[in-house]
């Protein structure tokens, strides 16, 4: 039977408000709009960007539909939509490539003017959401909102992928390889023989790691206050690997220690701290050093730091999805992943079904997960 | 702050004497040199590891006077520019071919005396300290190899001082550190000697618009001779400067320049970038034990920022070279040069430069 044109009685995880565990209702998800297409969800992974939400780190209008890392199956699309039909193997983008704003025409950017990172509205462009639960219209996650049996996104927010593609793996293209990965390759640039400091190792750190093994890194120095997660850092990349706790003088003397006094030549930040931020940046070399920013900064945050970390002629980014034109790029790297040119399986430490995302962040939460992949 | 004292000094021109130090010394004579807002932050007292008394000054040239032991890149005679940032081809800075910061600088190790650790100068018994090694508020001055670059023998030489800073700094900011290309945008904060030569710099790479910031609207004239397409007085809006210019391009330019040496602005400066694509180049040197704060957003979403220090230029090999491309008129900055005086009106130059006049 057919549920094109209709609207979808479905489950999925509503957060109602923060700091409260995610609630599995029933919800209504309305039929595509123009240039819409609705989704059947399969895989979807847990992110901390998600989990930031929810610990009020970053805002949006609640109640809300999370999730942003997924892969699924389209199951009717809007007028005007020819980029994908129904039955195609299809990741959610939540930052969308329309083709034309500044960013989308500009060779360097990839930030699309049509995103919902900045203004948090929480709605489709006509300013209308297409999930309700209990009689109440419930919010858009960037563009995206995956942890849900379906969803509705904009044609500039989703790509097509190689109809054989493991959806439980490739989920995570959607967000946290793609964005660790693409910081080293497309943001930092790394070069073969550099030395690296990735702070932070979850899932997007690790991604990182790989990303700057890919480029040939001669070292890569591998930062957290976890250090169960050291194991799997070195089975990736890292060359080494060091917890902060375990001095007194701060990270960016002993990472200088660490370098004969020079610094290294690319740092990253991958957990989303101003204080983590701003050691990153004094890690890498005076003059000829770079710093990426890939960990989300909490809105309305400030960083404070001294200007002459950065007159000397240190180079400071920030990189939004590893820099990746969203739409061109998703099933470039689904087919590379196929190609067998990366391997993101080592990530995926936990597959639950979904009805237990609660415990998926509980762990995330704990220290003891590095992805975890929520399976419809 | 105390005005500088014309005073007569000794300056000594010593053979090395130190066993695996070594570290030839050439004394020249200062024909000609310029006064940049780092040797006023100097005077107040806002220049970071500073020891007094000094002999600040530099952004000169001059003719060498006589070489010690083991010198062989300049002779009596030559034509020269000492070099404020050095290049000793040493360091890890000076082998990698993307940097010019050399680790001689007095950003990393005082260059208040010379590498053997004695000065050069003494007055009334008293020794002086040097600034950045090279001291070019004098009529004789000594220096390290790594600190002299030798120019054309035809260069006039109260012209061409300014490569020693000011042009350089400027120009290297928008071809080197930014790498403007053509037809983009550019805003540039501070329309001083430095911010008028990035403007020089931003024309020549072919940008498109030029957008010049300063509260002193008797700035514009000169920045739109030199190639600003308009010209913007903060104090003219209620909203903050990086909205107004954000509104003026539609999403921000594509490269913003610091050419002041203030945190507020580089803030601003930060965010008149496009957000995801741009780069904004911090130019003005910050002042001592200043913090910026900044939304981390403004990173995030893509931006880049970097420090431009001697507008990149790797000094020994880049400086000549600059010259030779002044000689052959690639390039014009005379215009940046608005007051000609005697050496002994030093404190009268000062003043000028307080008043916003030059």
């Amino acid at each position: 039977m057919s549920t094109s044109g209709k609207v979808i009685k479905c489950k999925a995880a509503v957060a109602w408000e923060p700091k409260k565990p995610f609630s599995i209702e029933e919800v209504e998800v309305a039929p595509p709009k123009a240039h819409e297409v609705r989704i059947k969800i399969l895989a979807t992974g847990i992110c901390r960007s998600d989990d930031h939400v929810m610990s009020g780190a970053l805002t949006v209008p609640f109640p809300i539909i999370l999730g942003h890392e997924a892969a699924g199956v389209v199951e009717s699309v809007g007028e005007g939509v020819t980029c994908v039909k129904p039955g195609d193997k299809v990741i959610p983008l939540f930052i969308p490539q329309c083709g034309e704003c500044s960013s989308c025409v500009n060779s360097k950017g990839n930030l699309c003017s049509k995103n919902d990172l900045g203004a948090a509205r929480g709605l489709m462009e006509d300013g209308t959401t297409r999930f309700t639960c209990k009689g109440k219209p419930i919010h858009h996650f960037i563009g995206t909102s995956t942890f849900t049996e379906y969803t509705v996104v904009h044609e500039t927010a989703v790509a097509k992928i190689d109809a054989v593609a493991p959806l439980e793996k490739v989920c995570l293209i959607g967000c946290g390889f793609s964005t660790g990965y693409g910081a080293a390759l497309n943001t930092a640039k790394v070069e073969r023989g550099s030395t690296c400091a990735v702070f932070g190792l979850g899932g997007v750190g690790l991604s990182v790691v790989m990303g700057c093994k890919a480029a040939g890194a001669s070292r890569i120095i591998g930062v957290d206050i976890n250090k169960d997660k050291f194991t799997k850092a070195k089975e990736l990349g890292a060359t080494e690997c060091v917890n902060p706790q375990d001095f007194t003088k701060p990270i960016e003397d002993i990472l200088m220690d660490l370098t004969g006094g020079e610094g290294v030549d690319y740092s990253f930040e991958v957990i989303g701290r101003t204080d983590t931020m701003t050691a990153a940046l004094a890690s890498c070399h005076k003059n000829y050093g770079m710093s990426v920013i890939v960990g989300v900064p909490p809105t309305a945050s400030q960083i404070s730091y001294n200007p002459m970390l950065l007159f000397t002629g240190r180079t400071w980014k920030g990189s939004i999805f590893g820099g990746w034109k969203s739409k061109d790029s998703v099933p470039k790297l689904v087919a590379d992943y196929m190609g067998k040119k990366f391997n993101l399986d080592a990530l995926i430490t936990h597959t639950l079904p979904f009805d237990k995302i609660n415990e998926g962040f509980e762990l995330l939460r704990a220290g003891k997960s590095i992805r975890s992949v929520l399976l419809f | 702050m105390a005005p500088v004292s014309i005073v007569n000094v000794t300056v000594l021109q010593k053979p090395v004497s130190i066993p695996g130090l070594m570290c030839p010394f050439i004394s020249i004579q200062i024909v000609a040199t310029g006064i940049c807002g780092t040797d006023d932050h100097v005077l107040k007292g806002s220049f970071p590891n500073m020891d007094y008394p000094v002999i600040p000054g530099h952004e000169g040239a001059g003719i060498v006077e006589s070489i010690g032991e083991g010198v062989t890149c300049v002779k009596p005679g030559d034509k020269v520019i000492p070099l404020c940032l050095p290049q000793c081809g040493e360091c890890s800075s000076c082998l990698n071919p993307d940097t010019n910061c050399c680790l001689k600088t007095h950003l990393y190790e005082s260059q208040n005396l010379m590498p053997d650790k004695t000065s050069r100068f003494t007055c009334k018994g008293k020794q002086i300290h040097h600034f950045l090694w090279i001291s070019t508020f004098s009529e004789y001055t000594v220096m390290p190899d790594s600190a002299i670059a030798r120019i054309d023998d035809d260069a006039p030489l109260d012209k061409v001082c300014l490569f020693g800073c000011g042009f350089s700094t400027g120009y290297g900011a928008a071809i080197n550190t930014a790498k403007v290309k053509p037809g983009s945008t550019c805003a540039i904060f501070g329309l001083g000697g430095v911010g008028l030569s990035v403007v020089i710099g931003c024309k020549a790479a072919g940008a498109s618009r030029i957008i010049g910031i300063d509260i002193n609207k008797d700035k514009f004239t000169k920045a739109r001779d030199l190639g600003a397409t308009e010209c913007i007085n903060p104090q003219d809006f209620k909203k903050p400067i990086q909205e107004v210019l954000v509104e003026m391009t539609g999403h921000g330019v594509d490269y913003s320049f610091e050419v002041i040496g203030r945190v507020d602005t580089m803030a601003a400066a930060l965010a008149s970038c496009h957000l995801s694509s741009g780069t904004c180049v911090m130019v003005g040197a910050p002042p001592l034990g200043s913090q910026i704060s900044f939304d981390p957003m403004l990173l995030f979403t893509g931006r880049t920022w970097k420090g431009s220090f001697i507008g990149g230029w790797k000094t020994k090999d880049s400086i000549p070279k600059l010259v030779s491309g002044y000689m052959e008129k690639k390039f014009n900055p005379d215009v940046l040069i608005t007051h000609t005086l005697p050496f002994d009106k030093i404190n009268e130059g000062f003043e000028l430069l307080h008043s916003g006049k030059r």
